[in-house]
């Protein structure tokens, strides 16, 4: 089974190359897609052993997502990993991960916060947002996820391949999940670790996620 | 009667601006079909007047057939920002979809 884990990358110098030879021994392949960085991006990724592509233009996280996702498609990946480039997950939970898809029981796996790792989540993220975004994410939408916003994913190849990513930016986290849940595919969520160095996404990105998901509901 | 007279020479103004633009072919025959409905409504919105300040009446609004037309235009404009946005957001699909094939065939 071929694991490729594809890295959406802006402007993270600073933790590319960890990252990279971190994941490595876990996959088979790293693919980097830098969006467009102003820094060393694409050469650190390059140097650290990963293949890298870049977005002529900024694009968002979620376009970057979907590049990597059509080269591993392309080239004959069984299992896709999605993992974020700025350091906050940790490259040794990528084995359980992957492992509900390599047991046949899943297409889908959805790293969580919540299901008992323990994660430096900001207060304010732990007990004003993310509670939002769970009432939003099970009341609306109709997920029954335990994390809404988590970008630690792993998918086979038949997920992956009927999962198109429409956002480009931060809300395909929402967009994968609705998907995966609309496709019928097998999904797992497994508890992961997340070390916060940044804050992330605010309040406002909220919105701004609940915005793009409607209009693309509108034009599909 | 003054204000009927000079509203409806510049709707006059703007219908020959757009049979010359169409004869210019600057724009499409959806594009000039959709304007030119749109400067006739209006132009029998103000010929009309007094019929609409009756209709609003009889609807039961208080206000003036004036007023009630400007409440149709906002609810038009939004409407239509809404429809800009969609556009935009389609543009935008196709250009992140551009990207994407420029970056994986290099």
């Amino acid at each position: 089974m071929k694991i490729t884990c594809v890295i959406p990358a802006y402007n993270e110098a600073k933790n590319i190359s960890l990252v990279v030879s971190g994941v490595r021994p876990f996959v088979d392949e790293v693919v980097v897609i830098d969006d467009c960085s102003s820094d060393d991006t694409s050469e650190l990724a390059k140097q650290a052993g990963a293949i890298v592509f870049r977005h002529p233009l900024n694009r968002g996280q979620g376009a970057a997502l979907q590049t990597g996702n059509d080269y591993a498609l392309e080239h004959q990946a069984d299992i896709i990993v999605h993992f974020d480039a700025d350091g906050q997950f940790l490259p040794e939970e990528i084995k359980d991960m992957v492992a509900p898809i390599l047991e046949g029981r899943a297409d889908i796996v959805f790293g969580s916060r919540f299901l008992g790792k323990k994660s430096n989540l900001p207060a304010f993220k732990k007990y004003l947002i993310m509670p939002l975004a769970q009432a939003f994410t099970r009341v609306i939408l109709g997920i029954k996820l335990s994390d809404p916003q988590n970008g630690f994913r792993a998918m086979s190849r038949t997920a992956a391949d009927r999962i198109r990513i429409n956002n480009r930016e931060m809300a395909h986290n929402s967009e994968i999940q609705i998907k995966s849940f609309q496709e019928k595919l097998r999904i797992t969520e497994v508890p992961i670790t997340v070390v916060y160095h940044h804050f992330g996404q605010k309040l406002s990105g909220g919105f701004q996620v609940v915005k793009d998901l409607l209009i693309h509901r509108i034009i599909k | 009667m003054l204000q009927q007279i000079i509203a409806i020479i510049i709707i006059v103004f703007f219908v020959f601006r757009l049979v010359a633009q169409k004869k210019k072919k600057i724009i499409s025959n959806n594009e000039f079909s959709l304007w030119l409905a749109f400067w006739l409504v209006a132009a029998a919105a103000i010929i009309f007047i007094k019929q609409i300040d009756r209709l609003v009446a009889w609807l039961g609004f208080s206000g003036t057939g004036i007023n009630f037309l400007i409440y149709i235009a906002v609810l038009a404009l939004f409407y239509l920002v809404f429809r800009l946005q969609l556009n935009l957001a389609k543009m935008d699909r196709n250009i992140t979809e551009i990207i994407r094939q420029i970056t994986l065939k290099k």
